[in-house]
């Protein structure tokens, strides 16, 4: 009895072990033609973004890019390229496209050879350029984040706002919360936890911001509305004061 | 919009890209002397044409003005042409389009000395408000010592002009060894090689309808080994912008000063690092009139305040731009009492090279780049405005201090822009 036991149990693991070998026979194959067409892409990309480096560097792309912007603006794309070259970025541009067209032709290989239907493919590649998608929004905000963050800082700095730095942070993290919620969401992941999660998070940044705004400035609007009820408001100068201007000058000029 | 290229060669009339409404091939006339005036209103056109007749009461002089009246005037010396005057960036001083249009008025007539006066449109507009003596010796200058570019020299206040006297002034004086107390002009008198020069380097501007840009026509001539002089403008006061309704004005104002004065240091960087020598060497101030320091006013409690908000929060930018041991510095800056508030000049001299390196680097945004230095410049106002105590001898001791702070600091500016990475922490 004990024996005829021992046997079912040894045949029952010999067969899964079988049927795992197989499965890591038939699996193999496509992980390798996966990598292949990756490592082969980005080697692709490599060679070609060198040689559009090269390209753009002999016909001067950065000056002549510079030399359409007027002096002293801050150009959009040199302002958004890494080194402040946009030689570079379409260097890592070309460089990072291989790529990802090295990740859809490797998983398209990887379901070739791993199976009959094209099941894995139809389900992976889609969700491959989801999740492009979610990195890419990602990147840009975290970037959007941080260029907003400095905005408010140095403004309120320079407005002599004492929360300044409560401000830019509240900055920061509303963008960096509605990032994060569009990202998940991009990625189908719990979708109505995260905007549920999202709707409340933001709500209350904002309820925070406005609460300690309000209570920090109230003073301040106290004063602005008492002024605007005495008297009315003048009209802003358009014109330069004359060198004749008899009124009493401002103590310090600046200019 | 024309584009065509330039040439160096005077003989050759060259068309610059025009500004605005071409003037009128049918009037053309030719004189020595070109004036160019803004916009004024109808009614004040003559009192204009008035000091300028009384300037050059034996000249035929050509005036270009916007609207100019087709009957003739009562001047017959004057022969008036259409002109668009363009308004900077910051509204009072002359832009690109002012140099660039003037100089296709000068090739078209074949004038050989130009008067450009600045956007203060309604100060001119005022009765005698052109001052002829000044007009005349911008010109006698012009001519009689072969001088490129001459300017007049207003009479400040000691709490005047202070970003003149912080930034402007100094970095002109030790970067491209020009002496010249107002090196933006609101008001200019060039030979017509330097208007020519300048209508070329305006030329990028103009095509990208960049006309208000600002231009530095001084660094523009010791860049081209022009020569340039100053005139007394005797009691005239410098216009000057309204002042800013709020906060932000300010920062706009001074970003967009700032951030052009640091392009064009950036633009003629390999003039200036090779520049030796232009300059005699510069001559401690005497120590200046015994006075009482001025107790902190809530002005300078203001710019005081300011700096230290800074100083706690923008440590994260600073440290991009600022060396540690200057950082350092500040920090020690921020804990004096308002009573105490002293700035060095060569502190002072150190940060602006600092930033106008970051500029160069693209270290961070620029806007940010210039917002961040704002609190900086306060600091230096702050001190200064102590310093001084209302004191005109005082006020040019401290401004001549700060020059001779940044002169002797350029050795500084040249090493970091040489090798920016050895000074980075």
């Amino acid at each position: 009895m004990g024996h005829q036991m021992a046997q079912q149990i040894s045949a029952a693991l010999r067969q899964s072990i079988h049927r795992i070998v197989l499965v890591l026979a038939s699996f193999l194959p496509g992980i390798l033609a996966f990598l292949l067409a990756v490592i082969v892409f980005a080697l692709i990309g490599w060679g070609l973004s060198a040689l559009i480096r090269r390209l753009l560097i002999a016909v001067r792309f950065d000056e002549r890019l510079a030399s359409r912007e007027a002096p002293g603006s801050t150009g959009i794309i040199t302002e958004w390229s890494p080194s402040n070259s946009p030689t570079v970025l379409a260097q890592r541009t070309t460089f990072w496209l291989l790529v990802l067209a090295g990740i859809a032709v490797g998983i398209s290989a990887f379901d070739a050879s791993y199976a009959e239907d094209s099941r894995y493919s139809i389900f992976l590649l889609p969700y491959v350029a989801h999740v492009a998608g979610a990195i890419l929004i990602l990147l840009i905000g975290t970037l959007v984040a941080r260029f907003l963050a400095r905005s408010v800082l140095i403004g309120a700095v320079n407005a002599q706002l004492q929360y300044a730095r409560f401000l830019s942070l509240g900055i920061k993290w509303l963008v960096l919360v509605l990032t994060a919620a569009m990202v998940l969401d991009h990625l189908n992941i719990g979708s109505g936890v995260v905007e549920l999660a999202f709707g409340i998070l933001f709500g209350g940044i904002v309820l925070t911001l406005s609460l300690a705004i309000g209570l920090g400035s109230r003073d301040l609007v106290s004063r602005s509305i008492e002024k605007t009820m005495e008297k009315p408001a003048a009209p802003r100068p358009t014109e330069i004061p004359t060198r004749t201007d008899t009124d009493t000058p401002p103590r310090l000029r600046h200019f | 919009m024309s584009s065509t290229p330039l040439t160096a060669d005077a003989t050759q009339p060259t068309a610059y890209p025009e500004s605005g409404p071409t003037p009128a091939p049918a009037r053309r006339s030719t004189a020595e002397l070109l004036i160019c005036l803004p916009a004024l209103a109808p009614d004040a056109l003559p009192h204009a044409l008035q000091a300028i007749a009384t300037a050059f009461p034996t000249e035929s002089v050509l005036v270009a003005c916007a609207h100019a009246p087709e009957s003739p005037t009562d001047f017959p010396s004057l022969d008036l042409i259409p002109y668009s005057s363009a308004r900077s960036d910051v509204g009072w001083i002359l832009a690109a389009g002012d140099y660039a249009a003037a100089a296709q008025l000068a090739l078209e007539h074949n004038a050989r000395a130009i008067i450009l006066l600045g956007g203060d449109t309604a100060a001119l507009s005022a009765p005698n408000a052109l001052d002829p003596t000044l007009l005349r010796s911008l010109i006698d200058c012009l001519r009689s010592k072969n001088i490129d570019l001459v300017l007049p020299r207003f009479a400040v206040g000691p709490n005047d002009a202070l970003v003149n006297s912080a930034l402007l002034y100094p970095l002109s004086r030790a970067l491209f060894g020009a002496d010249i107390r107002f090196p933006l002009p609101i008001d200019a008198a060039l030979s017509a090689r330097l208007a020519q020069r300048l209508g070329t380097s305006t030329q990028r501007l103009m095509a990208l309808n960049q006309g208000s840009t600002l231009l530095w026509p001084v660094a523009e001539s010791a860049a081209a080994g022009f020569s340039v002089r100053e005139v007394s403008a005797g009691d005239a006061v410098p216009p000057t912008p309204p002042p800013p309704q709020t906060q932000a004005d300010f920062n706009a104002l001074f970003t967009s000063v700032a951030g052009s004065l640091f392009n064009d240091i950036e633009t003629k960087s390999s003039f200036w690092q090779r520049a030796r020598g232009m300059y005699a060497p510069s001559v401690q101030p005497s120590s200046p009139p015994p006075i009482a320091e001025l107790a902190a006013s809530p002005e300078i409690h203001s710019m005081i305040e300011t700096f230290r908000l800074a100083q706690d929060n923008l440590q994260e930018i600073w440290s991009l731009v600022l060396p540690p041991q200057s950082r350092l510095a500040l920090k020690k800056l921020s804990v004096l009492s308002p009573d105490a508030f002293t700035m060095e000049p060569d502190l002072w001299a150190r940060v602006v090279y600092d930033f106008a390196l970051a500029y160069h680097l693209r270290t961070l945004n620029r806007s940010h780049l210039l917002g961040a230095m704002t609190p900086l410049y306060f600091a230096w106002v702050a001190s200064y405005l102590r310093f001084v105590a209302d004191d005109a001898s005082r006020a040019a001791h401290a401004i001549e201090l700060t020059a001779a702070a940044f002169e002797n600091e350029k050795s500084y500016i040249v090493s970091r822009w040489r090798w920016p990475d050895r000074f980075n922490p």
